[in-house]
């Protein structure tokens, strides 16, 4: 069964719906994000959770009870906030220890906990710090600290890492993986940055406008993904206009084009292809031909734009160690008919 | 740095004598041996000072003064601590209204604030009393607190709490523990400058202190429009000295410059 599962939440702030019948599920000890745009309600919906927020309608069940009944203070969840959220008065230790006091545990037993989670996020030697005197990485794992040492049932995870910059970023990452799998915790991780949503997770949850959009395993989410908006959040992506005909054929542009199965009922369809799957080649040979118009160096691989029948399309070319096609040049393009994803058209789902 | 040029320093000059020119006046004239007021002083005596102790008249308006200012501003404090935290971070119908109300003895001249607290006490029955006396006085010290407190409000983070309450800590704790402890800066010069005023006051007091009650700032006003002799010297000076070690005490322990510019975190 599973540990949290969120039956049909709802919240609405008078006339606008801000999180719209949302239903999932989070297995104990494993690591899911909720990845969305601004305002798509991600945040609402952890308020709730961690009950800051009233429930409109809908349930929350955490390892068997309800938790709309139950009031913030006595949820027992472990909360890391975008702000950190640090009592600045208090040193590190102080921080840490805060939850513990709380819970009447005795003093000793406080200390030898207090160190254990401070060596958990290496900072041991910061116990008597003040937090205002710490970079943004080490307050984040004072934060981490703090949160993990009350050993929460359910531990979560506000965009924490959206305030380092892009380097630090990454160590945390790897960091926040290696402390959540240690503490053994499951963790549910808001965040609207896609890549971070994917490298730490063991599923994503999309969510747009206050709906789910999907729920899978990160790869999945990527290669396989349910909707456009989906599609186009994570990763790039090629998005192209289509028809599905009567006779179960595909129409882009006047072309008739092989791709998968979809299932679709006929009508009004969008192609999404990943620019990383698009071959570059003589421009007689390719599924279409186009001109290049724009190129431009990541370092480790070439993006270019060209300019199709089909529509613009842009092509992620690993950096072999040499050049490609220059702008103004003609290129054909091909791809494996199996990596085209039919998606209904937006709007129409 | 950027230097100041010879006009702004002059102008600078100008401005600190004549704000300072009238204390150096009083301190020297207190310590004169004469009978009468003169400065510079002839001599250095300590004479006009025993005389304080030796007239209860000043004696006791100075305790009841201090007595005043101690409990309108504590008072004051307590009721304006809860507000500034309702009106910085509430969104209640009628705040701007609360927030214009308590910071009205701010805008309306002390003259007319006198006259109908006179009325006012009066038929309360309350005209002459300290209580009446510390209930003018806890209005009248409230805007300052309240800008203070509310000044430190606005910087304070509502996820700080929010993270207490999530590790179990009770409203009251989150209060005492996360709260106060971070607008603190902001309620200790609030008090301060509460407690000054109200020590200072003299406008308003007029009207509403009988014989009992009188406050040293009354006092002094109605000895020096019977006699002038140098024990209203030495009184401000006395006053003035007071005043001056409270600031150094507060600056000290949180910044006096921070606390007035209004800068809510530490």
């Amino acid at each position: 069964m599973a540990f949290l599962e969120l039956d049909r939440l709802t919240k609405r702030f008078g006339m606008i719906t801000a999180v719209d019948t949302l239903s999932f599920s989070v297995d104990r000890g494993s690591f899911v994000s909720l990845l969305g745009p601004s305002g798509c309600g991600k945040t609402t919906t952890l308020q709730m959770i961690a009950g800051f927020e009233d429930v409109t309608s809908g349930r929350i069940m955490l390892n068997g009870r309800n938790l709309s009944a139950v009031p913030a203070r006595e949820r027992g969840l472990g909360i890391v906030f975008q702000t950190y959220a640090l009592f600045l008065h208090m040193t590190v230790a102080e921080n840490v220890a805060f939850g513990l006091e709380m819970r009447k545990i005795d003093k000793p037993e406080r200390a030898r906990r207090v160190k254990a989670a401070l060596e958990l996020v290496h900072l041991s030697h910061l116990a008597d710090r003040y937090p205002r005197a710490m970079s943004g990485g080490q307050r984040q794992r004072v934060a981490l600290a703090r949160a993990l040492v009350i050993e929460p049932e359910l531990l979560l995870l506000d965009e924490p890492l959206s305030n380092l910059d892009a380097k630090l970023r990454e160590e945390m990452q790897l960091e926040l993986r290696r402390i959540q799998r240690e503490a053994g915790v499951t963790t549910l991780l808001v965040t609207h940055d896609q890549s971070e949503a994917m490298a730490l997770s063991d599923r994503v949850v999309v969510m747009e406008k206050g709906r789910l959009q999907q729920e899978a395993d990160p790869f999945e989410v990527y290669d396989r993904p349910k909707t456009s908006f989906v599609s186009g959040f994570l990763g790039k992506s090629n998005s192209l206009r289509a028809e599905m005909g009567r006779d179960g054929r595909l129409r882009c542009a006047e072309r008739v084009l092989t791709g998968p199965a979809a299932g679709l009922m006929p009508g009004a369809v969008e192609i999404a292809l990943r620019p990383e799957r698009i071959e570059v080649v003589d421009a007689a040979s390719g599924i279409v031909s186009g001109c290049v118009t724009e190129k431009v160096f990541l370092g480790n691989q070439w993006l270019l734009r060209v300019a199709t029948p089909l529509g613009d399309m842009i092509v992620l070319r690993r950096n072999a160690g040499r050049n490609e096609a220059g702008i103004g040049d003609t290129v054909g393009l091909t791809w494996n008919p199996e990596h085209l994803r039919i998606l209904p058209a937006e709007g129409a789902a | 740095m950027k230097h100041n040029g010879p006009f702004a320093v002059a102008f600078l000059l100008v401005f600190a004598i004549f704000m300072l020119a009238p204390i150096v006046v009083v301190i020297g004239v207190a310590f004169t041996p004469t009978g009468f007021l003169e400065f510079p002083p002839s001599g250095l005596s300590l004479r006009w000072f025993r005389a304080i102790l030796d007239n209860p008249d000043f004696m006791h308006a100075a305790w009841v003064s201090l007595k005043l200012a101690l409990v309108a501003a504590t008072v004051a404090t307590a009721f304006a601590v809860p507000a500034a935290l309702a009106i910085g971070r509430g969104s209640f119908r009628g705040r701007e209204v609360v927030q214009s109300l308590l910071m009205s003895p701010l805008m309306i001249p002390t003259v007319v604030l006198g006259i109908a607290f006179l009325r006012f006490l009066t038929v309360m029955g309350l005209n002459g009393t300290f209580f009446g006396l510390m209930l003018c006085h806890t209005v009248i010290v409230t805007p300052f607190i309240l800008r203070l407190v509310l000044a430190s409000v606005v910087g304070l983070d509502k996820s700080a709490e929010r993270a207490a309450i999530s590790m179990g800590a009770s409203d009251w704790t989150v209060f005492r523990r996360i709260t106060l402890p971070t607008i603190l800066p902001g309620v200790v010069g609030g008090w301060v400058l509460a407690f000054i005023t109200s020590f200072d006051e003299l406008t308003v007091t007029v009207f509403i202190t009988n014989p009992s009650t009188t406050t040293l700032p009354v006092r002094l006003f109605s000895y020096i429009a019977q006699t002038t002799d140098p024990l209203v010297a030495s009184v401000s000076t006395v006053a003035i000295l007071f005043t001056v070690v409270l600031m150094v005490v507060v600056d000290r322990l949180y910044g006096l410059d921070r606390l007035l510019i209004g800068e809510g975190k530490r």
